[in-house]
């Protein structure tokens, strides 16, 4: 195998890139691909959490890095969808102690084993971001429809030493749009300029389903797994349509249940 | 001018103070310089830093407002004072210009200024004893110095806390927010007094058990309390339009923080708080090592 590797980065923190790592990472591996899930904020590690992973961490990156262990021992497993792996960061080291070059190195170990690496930046334009930035082949950058998570986001475009970067839009308010108190997708995708492969709506799941460790991609029937599938194959550069943002309300609701068509 | 009449003065010493704006500071004491920072990112430190360091100059009091976010600074959007910032912080640092022409006086607080972070220029680039030294001079002639600290705990982190003798620690009652503010509190020098920001708390989801309590979170972080906000759509709405959400009628994110900036002045004001879950918490004392005591 030779993975493809994406970073999900940002700039600004906060805006999603581990929830969205977790459940792209969780809905490729549930559509048959063999998936390994970077968490590279070494000092502020996450994505563990947002996995329910945690406690059964051992070895991590850095140990990776400074070969004191292999490959096999520092993935960690996830027992409830087949093919998927975290590769956790370590908590206690900082992000200075790893290099580029290192980085560019255990990610090619990584992608001699599975079909997609994706790897989880840390917030910031720091040593952090650069080391993440280092072993991907390409970037999805994660924004919000705020003034300072795009003027962020415009930020690391530049910083991406010209890998191709799609965007995912996070936490989108179909009603504040609709009123004008939040800008609309076409006025991100306008700003940015680059393809947009996702949209997702601002859903309190998302809390309690971090809350718990369990990616909300799990539970099949709720509304943001199918936005979440729907992105993973958009990754790979499928032509998946995005799911309706218009909210479940209650005569759509209604209408399913009933089984009407109109 | 308009803009001063529409200040509010409510305490006379206060409004004496203010009327000279960022001139030097006659009296002896130096002003009390306090890091606004999380470890993770957007749980509301920028938003923090905006909304007390415009209640504390309603309240009367000089204060600088420094965004130490350098590469990726949003201070000055979530102020509206972007198109105002010519010069920053590293060139003051660098001598290229001097502090006055660096800080930007907001348009209605006339005693509040922004030092805006360089966005051309990385972290790196600023010595940690030349940030102290710029936190220092500030703390002469300001009554408040609110510095906004980036995300992370890198050399952005470093500059930032270096000045500061007092810090807010900012969390959200999720987990990896928890979890990274535990961190940045490891990494505060001991001798700083630190207290605690809950942000975003949504007493609905508290009450279907699916949100820690304000009480969880702080029996796992143990800080002084000095606030709890609570979420609501207002604070987009404001940071997209560069208004601090204080000016917003009605906002409960706004009274929150109002409450926030007359216990920082050591008034006693009550803080509201919220119902336990027990299950939710096991998971994440046990995350953290932590024993429930």
């Amino acid at each position: 195998m030779n993975a493809k590797t994406f970073v999900i980065t940002s700039g600004k923190g906060g805006v999603g890139k581990t929830t969205t790592t977790a459940n792209v990472g969780c809905a490729l591996a549930m559509l048959g691909h063999q998936v390994a899930l970077v968490d590279a904020d070494v000092g502020l590690r996450n994505l563990d959490l947002v996995l329910g992973l945690e406690k059964r961490i051992v070895y991590d990156l850095v140990d990776l890095i400074e070969d004191r262990c292999q490959p096999r021992q520092a993935l960690i497993r996830d027992k409830r969808v087949d093919g998927l792996f975290l590769l956790p960061a370590s908590q206690t080291k900082d992000k200075e102690s790893v290099t580029e070059e290192q980085m560019r190195d255990v990610m090619r170990k990584l992608a001699a084993e599975f079909d997609v690496v994706l790897i989880d930046c840390p917030a910031g334009i720091e040593h952090g971001f650069r080391n993440a930035v280092a072993g991907a082949d390409e970037a999805i950058v994660v924004t919000t429809p705020e003034v300072s998570a795009i003027r962020d986001a415009d930020r690391i475009l530049g910083m991406l030493g010209g890998r191709r970067a799609r965007l995912i839009i996070n936490r989108v308010r179909l009603e504040m749009v609709k009123t004008g108190d939040m800008l609309s997708v076409d006025d991100v995708k306008d700003i940015l300029g680059r393809e947009v492969i996702g949209v997702v709506p601002d859903d309190e799941e998302i809390i309690d389903t971090t809350n718990r460790g369990e990616p909300v991609v799990l539970d099949a029937g709720r509304r943001l797994a199918r936005v979440y599938t729907a992105i993973a194959r958009r990754v790979l550069g499928e032509d998946a349509p995005l799911p309706s943002l218009e909210d479940d309300g209650i005569w759509n609701r209604l209408r399913r249940l009933i089984g009407s068509k109109a | 001018m308009k803009e001063i009449e529409a200040r509010e003065q409510p305490s006379s010493a206060g409004a004496e103070q203010a009327s000279d704006g960022a001139a030097p500071v006659s009296k002896a004491a130096l002003g009390r310089a306090i890091v606004v920072t999380s470890g993770k990112g957007g749980v509301g430190k920028t938003t923090t830093t905006a909304n007390l360091g415009t209640a504390l100059a309603d309240a009367g009091k000089r204060v600088a407002v420094v965004d130490a976010d350098v590469g990726l600074r949003n201070l000055d959007v979530v102020l509206g004072l972007e198109n105002r910032v010519h010069r920053h912080l590293l060139d003051v640092i660098e001598k290229q210009c001097v502090l006055d022409e660096a800080l930007v006086r907001d348009r209605v607080r006339r005693t509040l200024f922004l030092l805006p972070a360089a966005q051309n220029r990385e972290k790196d680039d600023v010595p940690e004893a030349a940030m102290a030294a710029l936190v220092r001079t500030l703390q002469e002639r300001f009554d408040f110095v609110l510095i906004d600290c980036p995300a992370g705990i890198e050399q952005g982190f470093r500059n930032a806390v270096i000045g500061a003798q007092e810090a807010i620690v900012v969390t959200t009652p999720e987990v990896s927010a928890v979890r990274d503010a535990d961190r940045v509190i490891g990494l505060l020098p001991p001798e700083m007094s630190v207290s605690l920001i809950v942000n975003r708390v949504r007493p609905a989801l508290v009450k279907k058990g699916t949100m820690m309590s304000v009480e969880d979170v702080n029996n796992i972080l143990r800080l002084a309390l000095i606030g709890v906000v609570p979420d609501e759509k207002e604070i987009i709405i404001a940071t997209n339009r560069g208004t601090p959400v204080i000016d917003i009628d009605g906002s409960e994110t706004g009274a929150a923080f109002r409450r926030i900036a007359r216990r920082i002045l050591g008034e006693s004001v009550e803080i509201p708080t919220f119902a336990v879950n027990a299950g939710l918490m096991a998971r994440i004392m046990s995350t953290l090592g932590i024993a429930r005591s």
